[in-house]
């Protein structure tokens, strides 16, 4: 872990709201770079919503977010003030997305859904960005797969393309939003095992999850969110094995068998 | 027979090739985040599509010199069809962009897409490919709707059968029309079918 660095994801005093509904009040982050964090908690604890507020697919009302050390967006007067589009923009190809539903694009190939970012967004050649495609298809176990179509895999190799296609644009953070919560259970051992991989590399990683078990043996901190609030947070050894706040403990027996 | 048949196809080609680029736009200005934009593209989409085609093309060619325009009858027949079949498939577009899921706009913008390269890469492709049979349906009703342009004596089609049909007492020129028109829309049925397959390489 990489104490002395600047953290690559800072989010402080968070406050999003839907309607009626506080869906985060008031939640600190920090993820240093290299490091594998865990987010978990029951469903509708915000966990999702906190993911998705630091890749601005939701844009939070109050608090602050800091990206790789610049600030991203910035509460003034209590109310939070995000930075230009097109800045927005540049501070996002430092964060990869992986969703629940893979979101692959139906009409592109496999290798076309890896490449089509790189050529679009980075401007690299397409033959520069065929050759880091098939790379990383490689590394996800797919080079066979390149030339088909979402539709002819299954859940598990769409979720693996999801992970390439996130980095083939080089982040530096990786977010996943509960990865493997849509696949059938005999396939979410091969998704795991990708993200292991990636973890092992020291890829900088932030998982919601309801998997306890990739929380206990990959992540190497663990935080728990429950009603929109950080309830407990810590080594993956102290939050899991010595659940200390009544919520946790109930949670893990709930999930955990 | 050759020259009506002339320009029947003439305004459903001109008709086809505008009407669709800018129903596109037009469903863009509709799903404006401008208010004004897009109340004032409801407004003309409001009028153009509930108002008889025929009602259009008789204003256009009877209402425009007033205003000092003064075209020939067929340019006024295709700007009348131009913008009426715009309406229309302005709503067709705007049904078909905005059935694609919101993962799609999420998945493109997470990986640091524009707005316009979104549209154009990602949600245009598959849009273009839900919206075919109601854009093939449009084309169908065109081939006959361009059978109106008759009442500002353009000689399409029907008109030409209607004076053979008179001036030689008989009624097989209806027939041959008939014949024309099922032949028409069954050639355009085979391009459509064309297309469709082209775009079925996925799901």
């Amino acid at each position: 872990m990489n104490e002395t660095g600047v953290p690559i994801v800072e989010a402080q005093g968070i406050y999003k709201r839907f309607g009626e509904l506080e869906v985060l009040c008031g939640i600190d982050l920090k993820v240093s770079k290299g490091e594998v964090v865990a987010l978990i908690g029951p469903s509708g604890s915000g966990k999702s919503t906190l993911l998705r507020s630091i890749n601005v697919l939701e844009r939070i009302d109050r608090g602050s977010i800091a990206i790789d050390g610049s600030p991203m967006v910035q509460e003034t007067q209590g109310k939070a003030q995000y930075v230009s589009d097109t800045e927005l923009r540049r501070m996002r190809r430092k964060m990869g997305m992986v969703f629940q539903n893979f979101n692959l694009f139906p009409h592109m190939s496999v290798l076309e859904n890896v490449m089509v970012a790189p050529v679009q967004v980075l401007g690299r050649s397409k033959r520069e960005a065929e050759e880091k495609a098939m790379d990383l298809l490689g590394k996800v176990g797919l080079l066979d797969k390149a030339t088909n179509y979402p539709y002819e895999i299954s859940g598990g190799q769409k979720q693996r393309v999801a992970i390439a296609r996130a980095l083939a644009m080089d982040p530096e953070l990786l977010c996943f939003d509960e990865p493997t919560s849509a696949l059938d259970p005999e396939l979410t051992g091969e998704v795991l095992k990708t993200m292991q991989d990636l973890a092992r590399e020291r890829m900088t990683m932030l998982v919601v999850t309801h998997e306890i078990g990739f929380a206990r043996d990959v992540a190497d901190r663990v935080v728990f969110m429950d009603r929109g609030v950080v309830v407990e947070e810590g080594t993956s050894r102290e939050v899991l094995s010595a659940p200390s706040h009544p919520r946790l403990k109930a949670f893990l027996g709930l999930v955990d068998r | 027979m050759v020259g009506g048949l002339s320009v029947t196809v003439g305004l459903f080609a001109i008709t086809l090739v505008f009407s669709i680029p800018l129903g596109v736009l037009v469903a863009g200005l509709r799903m404006s985040k401008n208010q004004l934009l897009s109340n004032l593209t409801k407004l003309y989409i409001w009028i153009f599509r509930g108002t008889p085609l025929i009602l259009q093309v008789v204003f256009f060619y009877y209402g425009l010199p007033n205003l000092g325009i003064r075209l020939d009858p067929f340019p006024t027949a295709a700007m009348a069809f131009v913008i009426n079949y715009t309406a229309y498939f302005a709503e067709i577009f705007r049904g078909g962009i905005q059935s694609i899921d919101r993962g799609q706009h999420e998945a493109a913008d997470v990986l640091g897409m524009t707005k316009a390269q979104t549209m154009m890469r990602i949600i245009l492709p598959q849009a273009f490919k839900r919206v075919l049979p109601a854009v093939g349906n449009e084309a169908i009703t065109l081939v006959k709707d361009s059978a109106l342009v008759y009442v500002i004596s353009l000689s399409d089609l029907l008109r030409v059968v209607t004076v053979a049909s008179i001036r030689d007492f008989t009624v097989t020129p209806f027939f041959v029309a008939a014949v024309l028109y099922l032949l028409m829309t069954f050639v355009l049925e085979q391009v459509l079918a064309y297309v469709e397959a082209r775009f079925s390489y996925y799901e």
